[in-house]
């Protein structure tokens, strides 16, 4: 070092020495330290300020400012940062880096007061490899980082520019964040089993509203064997609207609500209708059709010439709960197993027994509803064919395939409509044969054989389907966009 | 000329990023048409709409980046294996590995991860549904095998169901650009030129117009937006495994836009390095500085020094990146030095860690410098005063810059400086740390000291306290350069330029075919491109398939004039 440097530096010690009497007296807090976390800890200013010799520089390297005034080391630096973009290398960036003492402020004077008369750095500040210290300082961004380029950006978030990676004797901070990327042990078993994700809780808001749709069934048909008259009609008109409501509210909410689609949906809630409304009132007039009639219009009671089958609807709107219930099951257990398989087929081979599963429950649960609603045992076929097609292609479109449940619906209420049709086209003069095959099959099997054949066909058809795409992962992805 | 400006989140939304510079920019032009495409971040800016727009634009349209609209279409089986192809193919260049150094392997890596992109858009093209198909079986099972598939890095070979599921859901949304029906031959197929005024999800649409139209791209950034993704997809935010499958994905993306650009317009060194890393090449790089309004610093910035002698000035937001703290300490050395020295810190916080960091620096301040009077009789003050902009000491921001002998800048960490760059529009000699972009932008016309140095600060402050003439001196070369090189003139300036420069490069050669399927020649004539107006209004819309001189009025290009200049 020249003579001039240390006359320089000895005015930069004084000014550190003051600055650290001064300090210890204030017992003020620590200098050059910002207080977030994005910035530089304590302890970044020792590699920051390091004297060049440390880092291998020949001492023949100019020292910097010479013997004048303290400014023109400033100017000195700068123009050698300012000439970096050229091929200055690192002994231009050294000896810019030379104003800054070798004693940051921040750590040293504190620990060290003979600092300030003399300016020879400690042994201790001699890191034989001061990308260790930067990788030490670092190592959480450069273990988690997927790639060079990631640790660059971190570094350079953290300060870091080319200046200071020309002091670990690099071009830039890529090359700098390569050689950091490329020494960072990776031990492959360190990385610990990922959190199952959130599975959805249950809410008291769809479990009760879930209830809703049965129970108001319930009401209506209890009013309706107590009334009489025009009070039945009025009744009969409140409770469909009611129910109505109710089970729309309850497919809104909870693990039954699906995406909410704009097109194509029409179509399916028609068909849902018809066969609901087929579920009523059609066993009845069916029979009518085929006895000659329909005379009159349907009472809304389980007798008469046109009877109402109240008791299937009443299990059907009362399985809205298991509905909902094996529907949440589906969701949390696919999620459950999401987390758990490592490749995709491992996830379709678990989730295979647990939508058969869920499916079977919920037949047990409509299966154990019917006798307690006073179906007849000759008649449940049907409407547990019904509510097997109803929550499959519920479960379908709420994991949004459309297609296969507007087709199915579709196909079955096809074939009821076309049940009643057919023997009405009958009564055409040279047209008998049409009634043959309907009248055949209600004369074996009643006249519940229609609607319990039309929709367990459906039902079977999109349960196949069902087992085919639910048990997909991609059925299971988290909604919404990541971000 | 007609140009197609590509925003995301940004021009013609209120409030959008970097709204200002487009602004001047279409402004500034108004010779060339501009049609925007903008793709929009979220609901509130389709709600808060859009700023009033120049005559010279004559077409928006805007595209949501936020949700995907269901088309509803499913794929037959023959575009159903066209995408898993394609799909495929892009799985497979992602498991390759992130980091696209230039080199052979990586060429080929480039050219198939380019196919695959432009594979996906034709489909998008021809059948829509992509982004159905996107998240599909066909997608997640593509991504598994290449995950599984010998060869792929190891962070890829941990994916587990959700990671991959993660990744469809995280390239869906990325892709999301290519479903739009931007393309056509009337829409940004219409263009002379694709303008991205940034890079990644902006530079897409301009990506695809040029590998389905030949419209030349040019890419402004003034941020790095792969950093950006860097930062923002964090250790935290994801597994490992998604994380390194999306950094690949945009750096991959990164590596075309700038491969295919024509010309790359980075705002500083800092991003043209990021540029030159990620395979951009040097020759068609050119940084263009942001340009700001000189204007309004100009009674300052020319009138003589009114500053009070001794007092030191920061500007700026209070943040803990600017590291007040070391500027406090600083101070201190520099009152050793200069007893009569103030301190002026003019600036409000930003955000919650902000404010508690302003008020930690207020109680530093106090406890390092205590209140000072002129006599026994006088009341005291604090040499370091702490105000917004608005007060009585600061009205306005030029105000707060000619109030100080020396402007200071203490940061740690910076981007663009725009406060240097403001400091030096009012002739202020400045001392700065040596962060982001500071050296670049400062020149020769300040000092500039290594960051979290006290004393290399305070130093480089006394000297210039000391010396009112080198003050002057360094504040005249310090206006001189900002008014040469950060003035919003030089940068619509530039990019006129350069626009000038792609289209005479690279000009885009429409074969116009007349109502027999013929091709009509010179049905574009060259002067379509010539800057400025049309005379005859009517002409304006400019359909390139009928040239104006077939409708009757002869063209005249500027040949005459130059002869008569060369003449005389």
């Amino acid at each position: 070092m020249s003579a001039g440097g240390d006359g320089w530096r000895g005015v930069a010690g004084d000014l550190a020495r003051r600055g650290t009497e001064e300090r210890a007296s204030g017992g003020v807090d620590r200098p050059g330290t910002p207080s977030a976390a994005g910035a530089w800890d304590a302890r970044s200013g020792e590699w920051l300020g390091d004297d060049p010799a440390d880092l291998g520089v020949p001492p023949s390297a100019p020292a910097g400012p010479g013997s004048e005034a303290v400014p023109s080391a400033a100017e000195v630096l700068l123009s050698a940062l300012s000439d970096l973009t050229d091929d200055a290398g690192p002994s231009a960036v050294s000896r810019g880096a030379l104003p800054a003492p070798a004693a940051d402020p921040g750590t040293a004077p504190l620990t060290d007061p003979r600092q300030g008369r003399k300016r020879a750095p400690s042994p201790r500040r001699l890191p034989g490899d001061p990308v260790k210290t930067l990788l030490h300082r670092h190592r959480d961004l450069c273990e988690r980082a997927v790639d060079p380029l990631e640790i660059a950006a971190g570094l350079e978030a953290h300060g870091v520019t080319d200046r200071t990676a020309a002091r670990f004797r690099h071009r830039d901070v890529f090359s700098l964040a390569e050689e950091l990327y490329a020494r960072v042990p990776r031990d492959g078993d360190a990385r610990p089993e990922p959190d199952p994700p959130p599975v959805p809780r249950v809410r008291a808001g769809w479990a009760l509203l879930i209830l809703l749709p049965g129970a108001l069934t319930g009401a209506t048909v209890a009013a309706l064997r107590l009334a009489h008259g025009h009070t039945r009609q009025l009744l009969v008109l409140t409770g469909v609207l009611a129910v109505a409501l109710a089970t729309r509210a309850a497919l809104r909410h909870g693990p039954l609500s699906g995406p909410r689609a704009k097109h194509a949906a029409g179509g399916t809630r028609a068909c849902t209708l018809w066969l609901l409304a087929y579920a009523l009132f059609g066993d009845g007039l069916l029979d009518a059709v085929l006895s000659g009639g329909p005379d009159t219009l349907p009472t809304g009671v389980p007798y008469g010439p046109w009877p109402t089958a109240t008791a299937p609807a009443l299990a059907l709107a009362l399985a809205c709960a298991p509905a909902a219930w094996c529907a949440h099951l589906l969701t949390a257990g696919a999620r459950r197993r999401l987390a758990g398989s490592r490749g995709l087929e491992d996830f379709t081979s678990a989730a295979k027994p647990l939508l058969l599963g869920t499916f079977t429950l919920f037949l047990g649960a409509l299966a154990a509803l019917l006798p307690l609603t006073g179906t007849a045992p000759r008649e449940a076929p049907a409407p547990l064919a019904l509510g097997a097609l109803l929550l499959s292609a519920r479960l379908l479109t709420v994991h949004q395939y459309r297609h296969g449940p507007a087709l199915a619906l579709g196909a079955a209420a096809a074939t009821e409509a076309a049940a009643v049709a057919l023997p009405l086209a009958g009564r055409l003069p040279g047209c008998a044969f049409l009634t043959t095959p309907v009248r055949t099959l209600v004369d074996t099997w009643g006249p519940s054989a229609v609607p319990a054949l039309a929709c367990g066909t459906a039902a079977l058809a999109l349960l196949l389907h069902a087992t085919r795409t639910l048990t997909r992962a991609s059925a299971h992805a988290p909604t919404g966009a990541p971000e | 000329m007609r140009i197609g400006l590509l925003t995301e989140g940004g021009y013609p939304y209120v409030g959008g990023d970097a709204g200002l510079w487009c602004d001047r920019l279409v402004r500034g032009l108004e010779q060339h048409e501009f049609d925007l495409y903008a793709l929009s971040r979220g609901r509130e800016q389709e709600t808060d709409g859009l700023v009033p727009l120049p005559p010279q634009v004559t077409r928006v349209r805007t595209a949501p980046l936020w949700t995907a609209p269901d088309d509803g279409v499913v794929y037959g089986r023959r575009p159903r294996r066209r995408f898993a192809e394609c799909y495929g193919e892009l799985a497979t260049v992602l498991c390759a590995g992130a980091d696209p150094v230039p080199g052979a392997c990586s060429a080929e890596l480039a050219d198939r991860f380019g196919n695959a992109l432009y594979g996906l858009a034709a489909l998008a093209r021809a059948e829509g549904g992509l982004g159905g198909a996107l998240r599909s079986d066909t997608a997640v099972r593509a991504l598994e095998r290449a995950c599984r598939a010998p060869g792929a890095p190891r962070t890829a070979r941990e994916a587990r169901v959700p990671d991959l599921l993660a990744v469809a859901a995280h390239l869906e949304r990325a892709l999301r650009p290519l479903s739009l029906d931007w393309y056509d031959d009337d829409t940004l197929g219409a263009a002379d030129l694709c303008h991205a005024t940034a890079g990644g999800p902006a530079a897409l649409p301009g990506l695809l117009a040029r590998h389905f139209a030949d419209v030349p791209l040019l890419v402004t950034e003034y941020g790095v937006r792969l950093r950006s993704h860097y930062l923002a997809l964090g250790p935290d935010t994801a597994a490992p495994a998604v994380r390194a499958l999306v950094a690949s994905f945009h750096s991959r993306l990164a590596a075309e836009v700038y491969r295919r650009a024509e010309i790359l317009t980075p705002g500083n060194a800092h991003a043209r390095r990021w540029q030159e890393r990620c395979g951009a090449e040097r020759g068609r790089i050119r940084t263009v500085h942001p340009g700001m309004d000189a204007a309004r610093f100009s009674e300052v910035g020319e009138s003589p020094d009114r500053s009070e002698p001794g007092t030191l000035v920061w500007v700026g937001r209070v943040e803990p990146a600017k590291d007040l703290v070391s500027l406090l300490h600083a101070f201190a050395e520099v009152r050793r030095a200069e007893p009569a020295a103030r301190l002026r810190i003019v600036g409000s916080p930003g955000g919650h860690e902000g404010t508690a960091y302003l008020g930690h620096c207020r109680a530093l301040a106090a406890q390092l410098f205590p209140d000072e009077a002129d006599g026994p009789h006088t009341e005291g003050d604090n040499p370091v005063s702490f105000t917004e902009i608005g007060g009585p000491e600061a009205p306005t921001l030029p105000e707060a810059y000619a109030g100080g002998a020396v402007v200071v800048r203490s940061s740690v960490v910076e981007g663009f400086p725009v406060a240097l760059v403001e400091a030096m529009f009012c002739g202020r000699a400045t001392v700065s740390t040596d962060a982001g972009a500071v050296v670049e932008v400062i020149g020769g016309t300040g000092l500039v000291v290594p960051p979290r140095n006290p004393r290399a600060l305070a130093e480089a402050c006394v000297a210039l306290l000391r010396d009112p003439e080198r003050r002057a001196r360094l504040g005249a070369a310090a206006r001189a350069r900002a008014l040469e090189l950060f003035t919003v003139e030089q940068n619509i300036a530039a990019f006129h330029g350069i626009y000038l420069e792609i289209v005479s490069h690279c000009p885009v050669r429409r074969v116009v075919l007349d109502a027999t399927g013929e091709p009509l020649p010179f049905a574009a004539p060259a002067e379509s491109r010539l800057p400025g107006h049309w005379p005859d209004p009517a002409a304006r819309p400019l359909p390139r398939a009928v040239p104006s001189w077939v409708t009757g009025t002869p063209v005249r290009a500027t040949v005459p004039a130059v002869l008569g200049e060369g003449a005389r």
